[in-house]
């Protein structure tokens, strides 16, 4: 026999589909929704629809997005000559809030690791180099791109993939430095961290 | 480092306090009264883990759920600090004066040295074994080392996983070995640092080797890399990145890696004839012990403090001779704690040592 009734345990299980979420939490939130006035369920589930229904993966750059391209790709404002190779769109949403960065975007959705079954024809890569073309690209030349891809070990072999990908095409290619956290105190700083930032030190 | 005295609660059968020798201390009593749980509750304390399970929840008392080990460390004669490691179930909790701390904060506050029977598997046992002494070493100094190895052991498990695809087609198999060789770039960088970090702690332990503390014979260590006679080690990052690119058909044959440092050993000598497979058990116990001597003061150079050494079972381990021999070089430097059922042990060391008597896991005063 079920513990709860039908529609409470249908609810449950779906909650215990997403990520992070076990048979507790998604217990709390079934009850929660439970105890939801039925407008605010109501527009949470559109909410939900609407994201999958309206979001879709720029054609250019692969960020989600409800218009395509999306509204960094189709900005003239932005530096077409700059390519920021990014593993998730959060990511982007870090380097966006930095504010210094006017360039555009690159969204692999993922990064190589063979024990997880992603190679690299997993990876939205197919529309990189077409990119590069100045007639695919707002007729820019795209002249620097930055590996902005995690610093472990994942993140490291999807840059170098890449890397590599690019070399024939002589166009420049960079890593974004790892070190120091600004703002902070040495004090604060992990020994794995201020290893790295004393190996990638520079004169000033 | 001192550990002044040390409080069990639920760990194992012993529940109690003992205050303890800053040199020897001598716990001794008959079988199964509880020992050697106390040198391995001093352990826990010291490493946050038992020499012998993985589980510590094994080591919580049958039919409670909390059990605790908590001791004073004095760094010097004004700087005390309470540790306690908690255990809750299968959660471990660590404390320094009682406030939370890392894993990473807590390891720096107390270190200790193992001698125990599964330790000799440093002398006889593989390759891995000696690799694991070499590289707690190397971490003792460099805490930052951890994290390079287990990038580098990442990286062997996503590369084994590519040669373990089976193709046929020369379209696919292309395609594997270029992306094989992102790893293996990463494989050289990192191995290369691993390489090095073991290279120069296996120096420092050459120095300070006392060959023939024990009269008779004379002990050698030497690095042997896997690449040894392949090229020259001393640009090893070049030799390393050559080799797995010679390699690479053999790799992808076999279906694992077959080069880099996690084939590397730490070879063992005694008058130039190897020590696992011509030397005696005793012979054996020689080596380890010193191995054990030489990276204490290998760590006594690099931190300018002394760790604690503890020693499970002396009489099965070591005869009278050897044992003498190697509390006589631990005196003046590590405070010492060795279990034994010999009760007339304590005679021989008056003056130097307190002995505690446990019985049925507590310290009979």
């Amino acid at each position: 026999m079920l513990e709860y009734s039908e529609p409470v345990t249908k609810l449950i299980d779906e909650f215990k589909r997403l990520p992070g979420i076990g048979q507790k939490s998604a217990q709390r939130l079934a009850f929660h929704v439970m105890r939801m006035a039925e407008a605010d369920v109501e527009r949470f589930s559109n909410a939900m629809m609407e994201v999958k229904r309206r979001i879709v993966f720029c054609d250019v750059c692969n960020n989600l997005t409800d218009v395509n391209p999306c509204r960094f790709c189709s900005n003239p404002g932005r530096d077409h000559s700059m390519i920021c190779i990014v593993e998730e769109p959060f990511n982007l949403v870090s380097v966006e809030k930095t504010r210094s960065y006017k360039g555009v975007y690159h969204v692999l959705h993922g990064s190589l690791s063979p024990i997880r079954g992603i190679s690299p024809d997993d990876l939205k890569l197919a529309n990189l180099l077409p990119r590069l073309k100045p007639e695919n690209n707002n007729d820019t030349e795209v002249k620097e791109i930055i590996l902005a891809t995690n610093p472990n070990t994942e993140g490291e072999a999807t840059a170098s993939y890449i890397a590599r990908l690019l070399k024939p095409l002589s166009v420049k290619v960079t890593r974004i430095a790892m070190g120091m956290p600004v703002g902070s105190d040495l004090e604060y700083v992990d020994e794995v961290t201020m290893d790295k930032a004393l190996s990638n030190r520079h004169e000033i | 480092m001192l550990l002044k005295n040390l409080e069990t609660y639920n760990w194992r059968n012993i529940n109690g306090i003992a205050v303890w020798n800053p040199d020897l201390n001598l716990i001794y009593g008959e079988n199964g009264q509880g020992k050697t749980n106390w040198l391995e509750a001093i352990y826990l304390l010291a490493t946050t883990k038992s020499f012998r399970t993985q589980r510590l929840q094994e080591g919580v008392k049958y039919d409670n759920h909390t059990a605790f080990v908590r001791g004073t460390v004095s760094r010097n004669q004004n700087i005390h600090r309470e540790l306690q490691v908690t255990l809750q179930g299968a959660v471990k909790t660590l404390t320094v004066n009682g406030k939370r701390e890392t894993t990473a904060a807590y390891l720096g506050q107390l270190h200790a040295y193992a001698f125990t029977a599964n330790e000799l598997d440093t002398i006889r046992g593989t390759p891995e074994a000696r690799r694991k002494f070499l590289d707690r070493g190397v971490a003792s100094l460099h805490q930052s080392y951890v994290h390079t190895l287990a990038d580098y052991n990442r990286v062997v498990k996503q590369k084994n996983r590519l040669l373990q695809e089976k193709f046929t087609d020369p379209n696919d198999i292309s395609k594997i070995k270029q992306q094989i060789e992102i790893w293996n770039f990463q494989l050289v960088k990192l191995g290369t640092e691993i390489h090095h970090a073991r290279v120069e702690y296996v120096e420092k332990l050459n120095e300070k080797l006392r060959r023939d503390l024990f009269g008779a014979e004379t002990y050698a260590i030497r690095y042997v890399s896997s690449l040894g006679g392949k090229g020259d080690l001393a640009d090893y990052e070049r030799l390393f990145a050559t080799r797995l690119e010679v390699r690479l058909q053999a790799e992808m044959q076999a279906g694992y890696s077959l080069i880099g440092t996690h084939r590397d050993d730490l070879e063992i000598t005694f008058d130039n004839r190897s020590l696992r497979i011509y030397g005696s058990s005793g012979q054996h116990r020689s080596a380890l012990i010193l191995l054990d001597l030489a990276a204490i003061d290998v760590y006594y150079e690099w931190h300018q403090e002394y760790p604690l050494f503890v020693m499970d079972d002396v009489d099965a381990e070591l005869d009278a001779r050897r044992l003498s021999l190697l509390l006589q070089q631990l005196e003046g430097r590590t405070q010492t704690f060795i279990t034994t059922s010999d009760e007339d042990l304590r005679h021989r060391f008056t003056g130097r040592a307190t002995a505690y008597k446990i019985v049925a896991g507590c310290i009979e005063l």
